[in-house]
């Protein structure tokens, strides 16, 4: 009897321990294999696409305003963001998006393990993603121009700084910002200790004056939150000192892309935002837009938004993303200060092959999307 | 039959069978995801495995300034956590527990109280819990100590009332034996094996609200690793923290019925 005890417990956390790991992973979303079939039937269609079932592809985001827009999309009604329903963008490109909000490290590791076709990232998590799957950015959706910033509270200068301890999140853009900003002041980011922390709850603990947290490096709701809850807050520096470096992207899988409806599905992402940067440009539906996202984004009112967007600079218009992604600042300077980053905190072994356009690269940048959708504007405008 | 026997052989062949069974069903899940994209991390190769049992015990730091690799820093954060945590929360309940089961004067006020806050889950209660404690080790202990206390401390409690008999406590009167006599020689020597049962069955989730807690906050330790390896999509890295976590629970399980049968052999078989 002994026995059978010992190799019952032994059988039982053998099976514990590695099911956690496998009961998660073991299926593929967005299972394009088995429809492929649907859609080269419906090539003979002379209806078109709008004929043949539409494909699900899954856009795995968090909340933050650029993203919110596309919670926003779905309440008004643009797409849908159940399986199996159809918003009218939805519709029109016969593409059925699912829309699957999580926390931002939750909808990475959601991407990265193929539980996702797309995800909302920025170009420094991305580069860590996609040395474990191909990955093509179709869309910049905003740059961050002060909503990360370094916050400290009794500590007068960056002088002061020095030696002194900021949370923040470890291996990703927190913390990318926080030395870059540093590097752009002249300071030698050595000198200056990070150490992690949930950016929340690194938030609350400062609001809430915890000894041990006298300095945050956190992104927005967290930065207005702090700096109103703590009169002697004070923001040390922020990315208004890096614009155009850290970019708020849309990134697709390339097997996603590749799938049947992959391009439609890249289609009807940009129509959506771009159909909500309208919206929010138009002074009839500006406001309530705007009250929509930051109702999603952290309970905010429409004053607050009006500065987050500041903070936060929407690619409202397709030919100023374009221009990011073709420029040469960002192709020679920020992606490569990018991946050196990558590579020096271990989020990629080996710096990875990005490329613009020419998808060559394991991480693509690709403008084709944002010129398709200037070409169907354009068409269409002249269809009327 | 129920319970018929089975030989030995036959026993211990099934056993590693199914061993086996689990380790090639893992090998096809890779092989099939690696067919799927070449490049996944998700479910990792034993390859990969293996560089992942590599990684985790590379030294860090500079040669000059030489810092232990990553899996030893945060097992001694984790486990140092742990064993205070634990060493608080067990002691406060068993000296809460004892008392309310042997005065019915500390019995009266507290029982409401401890059986109410016992069946609230705990995990729910992790917001309070970070508010009163901040963010430094403390908060780590008090954690598990607060997160383990009201259900062990009712267990101790109803294993004084139910397992020790009036008659033991009077017989012990008759010798002579004094009220702190009672306590220790009559009371705490019949809980003892089910102290010991209490800790098994506390050590799990003690160890949740530990690795929730530096889910969130650590900047060390294996919750914090966890978290940080599995947005970054190093797999094999969380894999070899997950097969330890499991080769942990089987050595403390092992651990204390090892305890309970040297200290209490007389409860075996109860």
């Amino acid at each position: 009897m002994k026995m059978r005890y010992r190799l019952n417990w032994l059988m039982a956390s053998l099976a514990c321990a590695c099911l956690t790991g496998i009961g998660c992973n073991n299926s593929k979303s967005g299972n394009g294999a088995s429809t492929g079939g649907n859609s080269t039937a419906a090539t003979g269609n002379t209806g078109g696409s709008s004929s043949s079932k539409p494909q699900t592809f899954t856009l795995a985001w968090s909340e933050y305003p650029s993203w919110s827009i596309f919670g926003v999309a779905d309440e008004v009604g643009l797409i849908n963001g159940k399986a199996g329903e159809l918003g009218s963008i939805e519709k029109k490109h016969n593409v059925d998006i699912v829309l699957q909000l999580a926390g931002y490290d939750a909808c990475i590791t959601l991407y990265g393990n193929s539980k996702a076709d797309a995800v909302c990232i920025t170009n420094i998590d991305i580069l860590g993603a996609s040395s474990s799957r191909n990955s093509v950015a179709i869309l910049p959706t905003s740059t961050s121009a002060g909503a990360d910033a370094c916050i400290a509270g009794g500590v007068g200068s960056i002088e002061e700084l020095a030696g002194k301890t900021t949370r923040g999140l470890e291996k990703s853009v927190s913390q990318y910002a926080f030395e870059r900003c540093l590097e752009k002041l002249g300071k030698n980011p050595a000198d200056y200790p990070f150490s992690n922390m949930d950016p929340e709850q690194a938030a609350q603990a400062f609001q809430g004056k915890d000894a041990n947290v006298t300095s945050i490096m956190v992104w927005n709701p967290f930065v207005m939150q702090s700096l109103r809850s703590r009169t002697d807050a004070k923001v040390l520096f922020s990315s208004d000192s890096i614009q155009e470096e850290i970019i708020d992207m849309v990134v697709v899988g390339k097997d996603a892309l590749d799938r049947p409806g992959g391009k439609a599905f890249a289609d009807a992402i940009l129509e959506t935002f771009y159909a909500m940067n309208k919206r929010m440009a138009d002074p009839t539906t500006s406001d309530s837009t705007m009250i929509g996202i930051g109702a999603r984004f952290a309970k905010l009112e429409l004053d607050d938004m009006k500065t987050i967007v500041q903070q936060t600079k929407f690619y409202g218009d397709p030919k100023v993303a374009k221009e990011l992604f073709a420029s040469e600042k960002f192709q020679k300077e920020t992606m490569p200060l990018v991946s050196k980053f990558c590579v020096k905190y271990g989020l990629t072994p080996t710096p990875v092959e990005i490329s613009f356009g020419d998808a060559k690269g394991v991480m693509e940048f690709d403008t084709k999307y944002l010129d398709a959708y200037v070409a169907s504007q354009a068409s269409g405008a002249a269809g009327k | 039959m129920i319970r018929r026997e089975i030989p030995n052989w036959l026993f211990i062949g099934l056993a590693v069978a199914g061993v086996v069974v689990l380790l090639v069903g893992y090998e096809l899940l890779s092989v099939r995801q690696t067919r799927i994209n070449p490049k996944q991390t998700t479910i990792p190769s034993f390859e990969k495995l293996a560089e992942g049992v590599k990684r985790v015990f590379a030294k860090q730091g500079l040669p000059e300034n030489p810092k232990p690799a990553m899996f030893w820093q945060d097992m001694r954060a984790t486990l140092w956590r742990l064993f205070v945590g634990l060493s608080i929360g067990v002691t406060a309940s068993i000296a809460i527990g004892v008392l309310m089961g042997a005065y019915r004067w500390i019995e009266a006020p507290l029982s409401p109280v401890v059986m109410f806050l016992s069946k609230i889950p705990q995990t729910a209660m992790m917001p309070i819990y970070f508010a009163i404690a901040g963010t430094d080790q403390k908060m780590f202990t008090s954690m598990v100590a607060l997160g383990i206390f009201f259900s062990m401390a009712q267990a101790i409690y109803s294993a004084v009332r139910d397992n020790v008999t009036d008659e033991a406590i009077n017989k012990a009167y008759t010798l002579g034996a004094s009220e702190m006599e009672v306590i220790y020689e009559v009371i705490w020597k019949q809980i003892l094996p089910n102290v010991i049962d209490c800790i098994r069955a506390q050590i799990g989730p003690a160890l949740i609200f530990l690795i929730a807690a530096e889910w969130l906050i650590g900047d060390v330790g294996v919750g914090y690793q966890l978290r940080t390896q599995s947005r970054v999509l190093s797999m094999n890295v969380v894999f070899v923290y997950l097969f330890v976590l499991g080769i942990l629970g089987v050595v403390a399980e092992y651990g204390l019925v090892w305890l309970r049968r040297t200290l209490c052999p007389w409860f075996e078989g109860n």
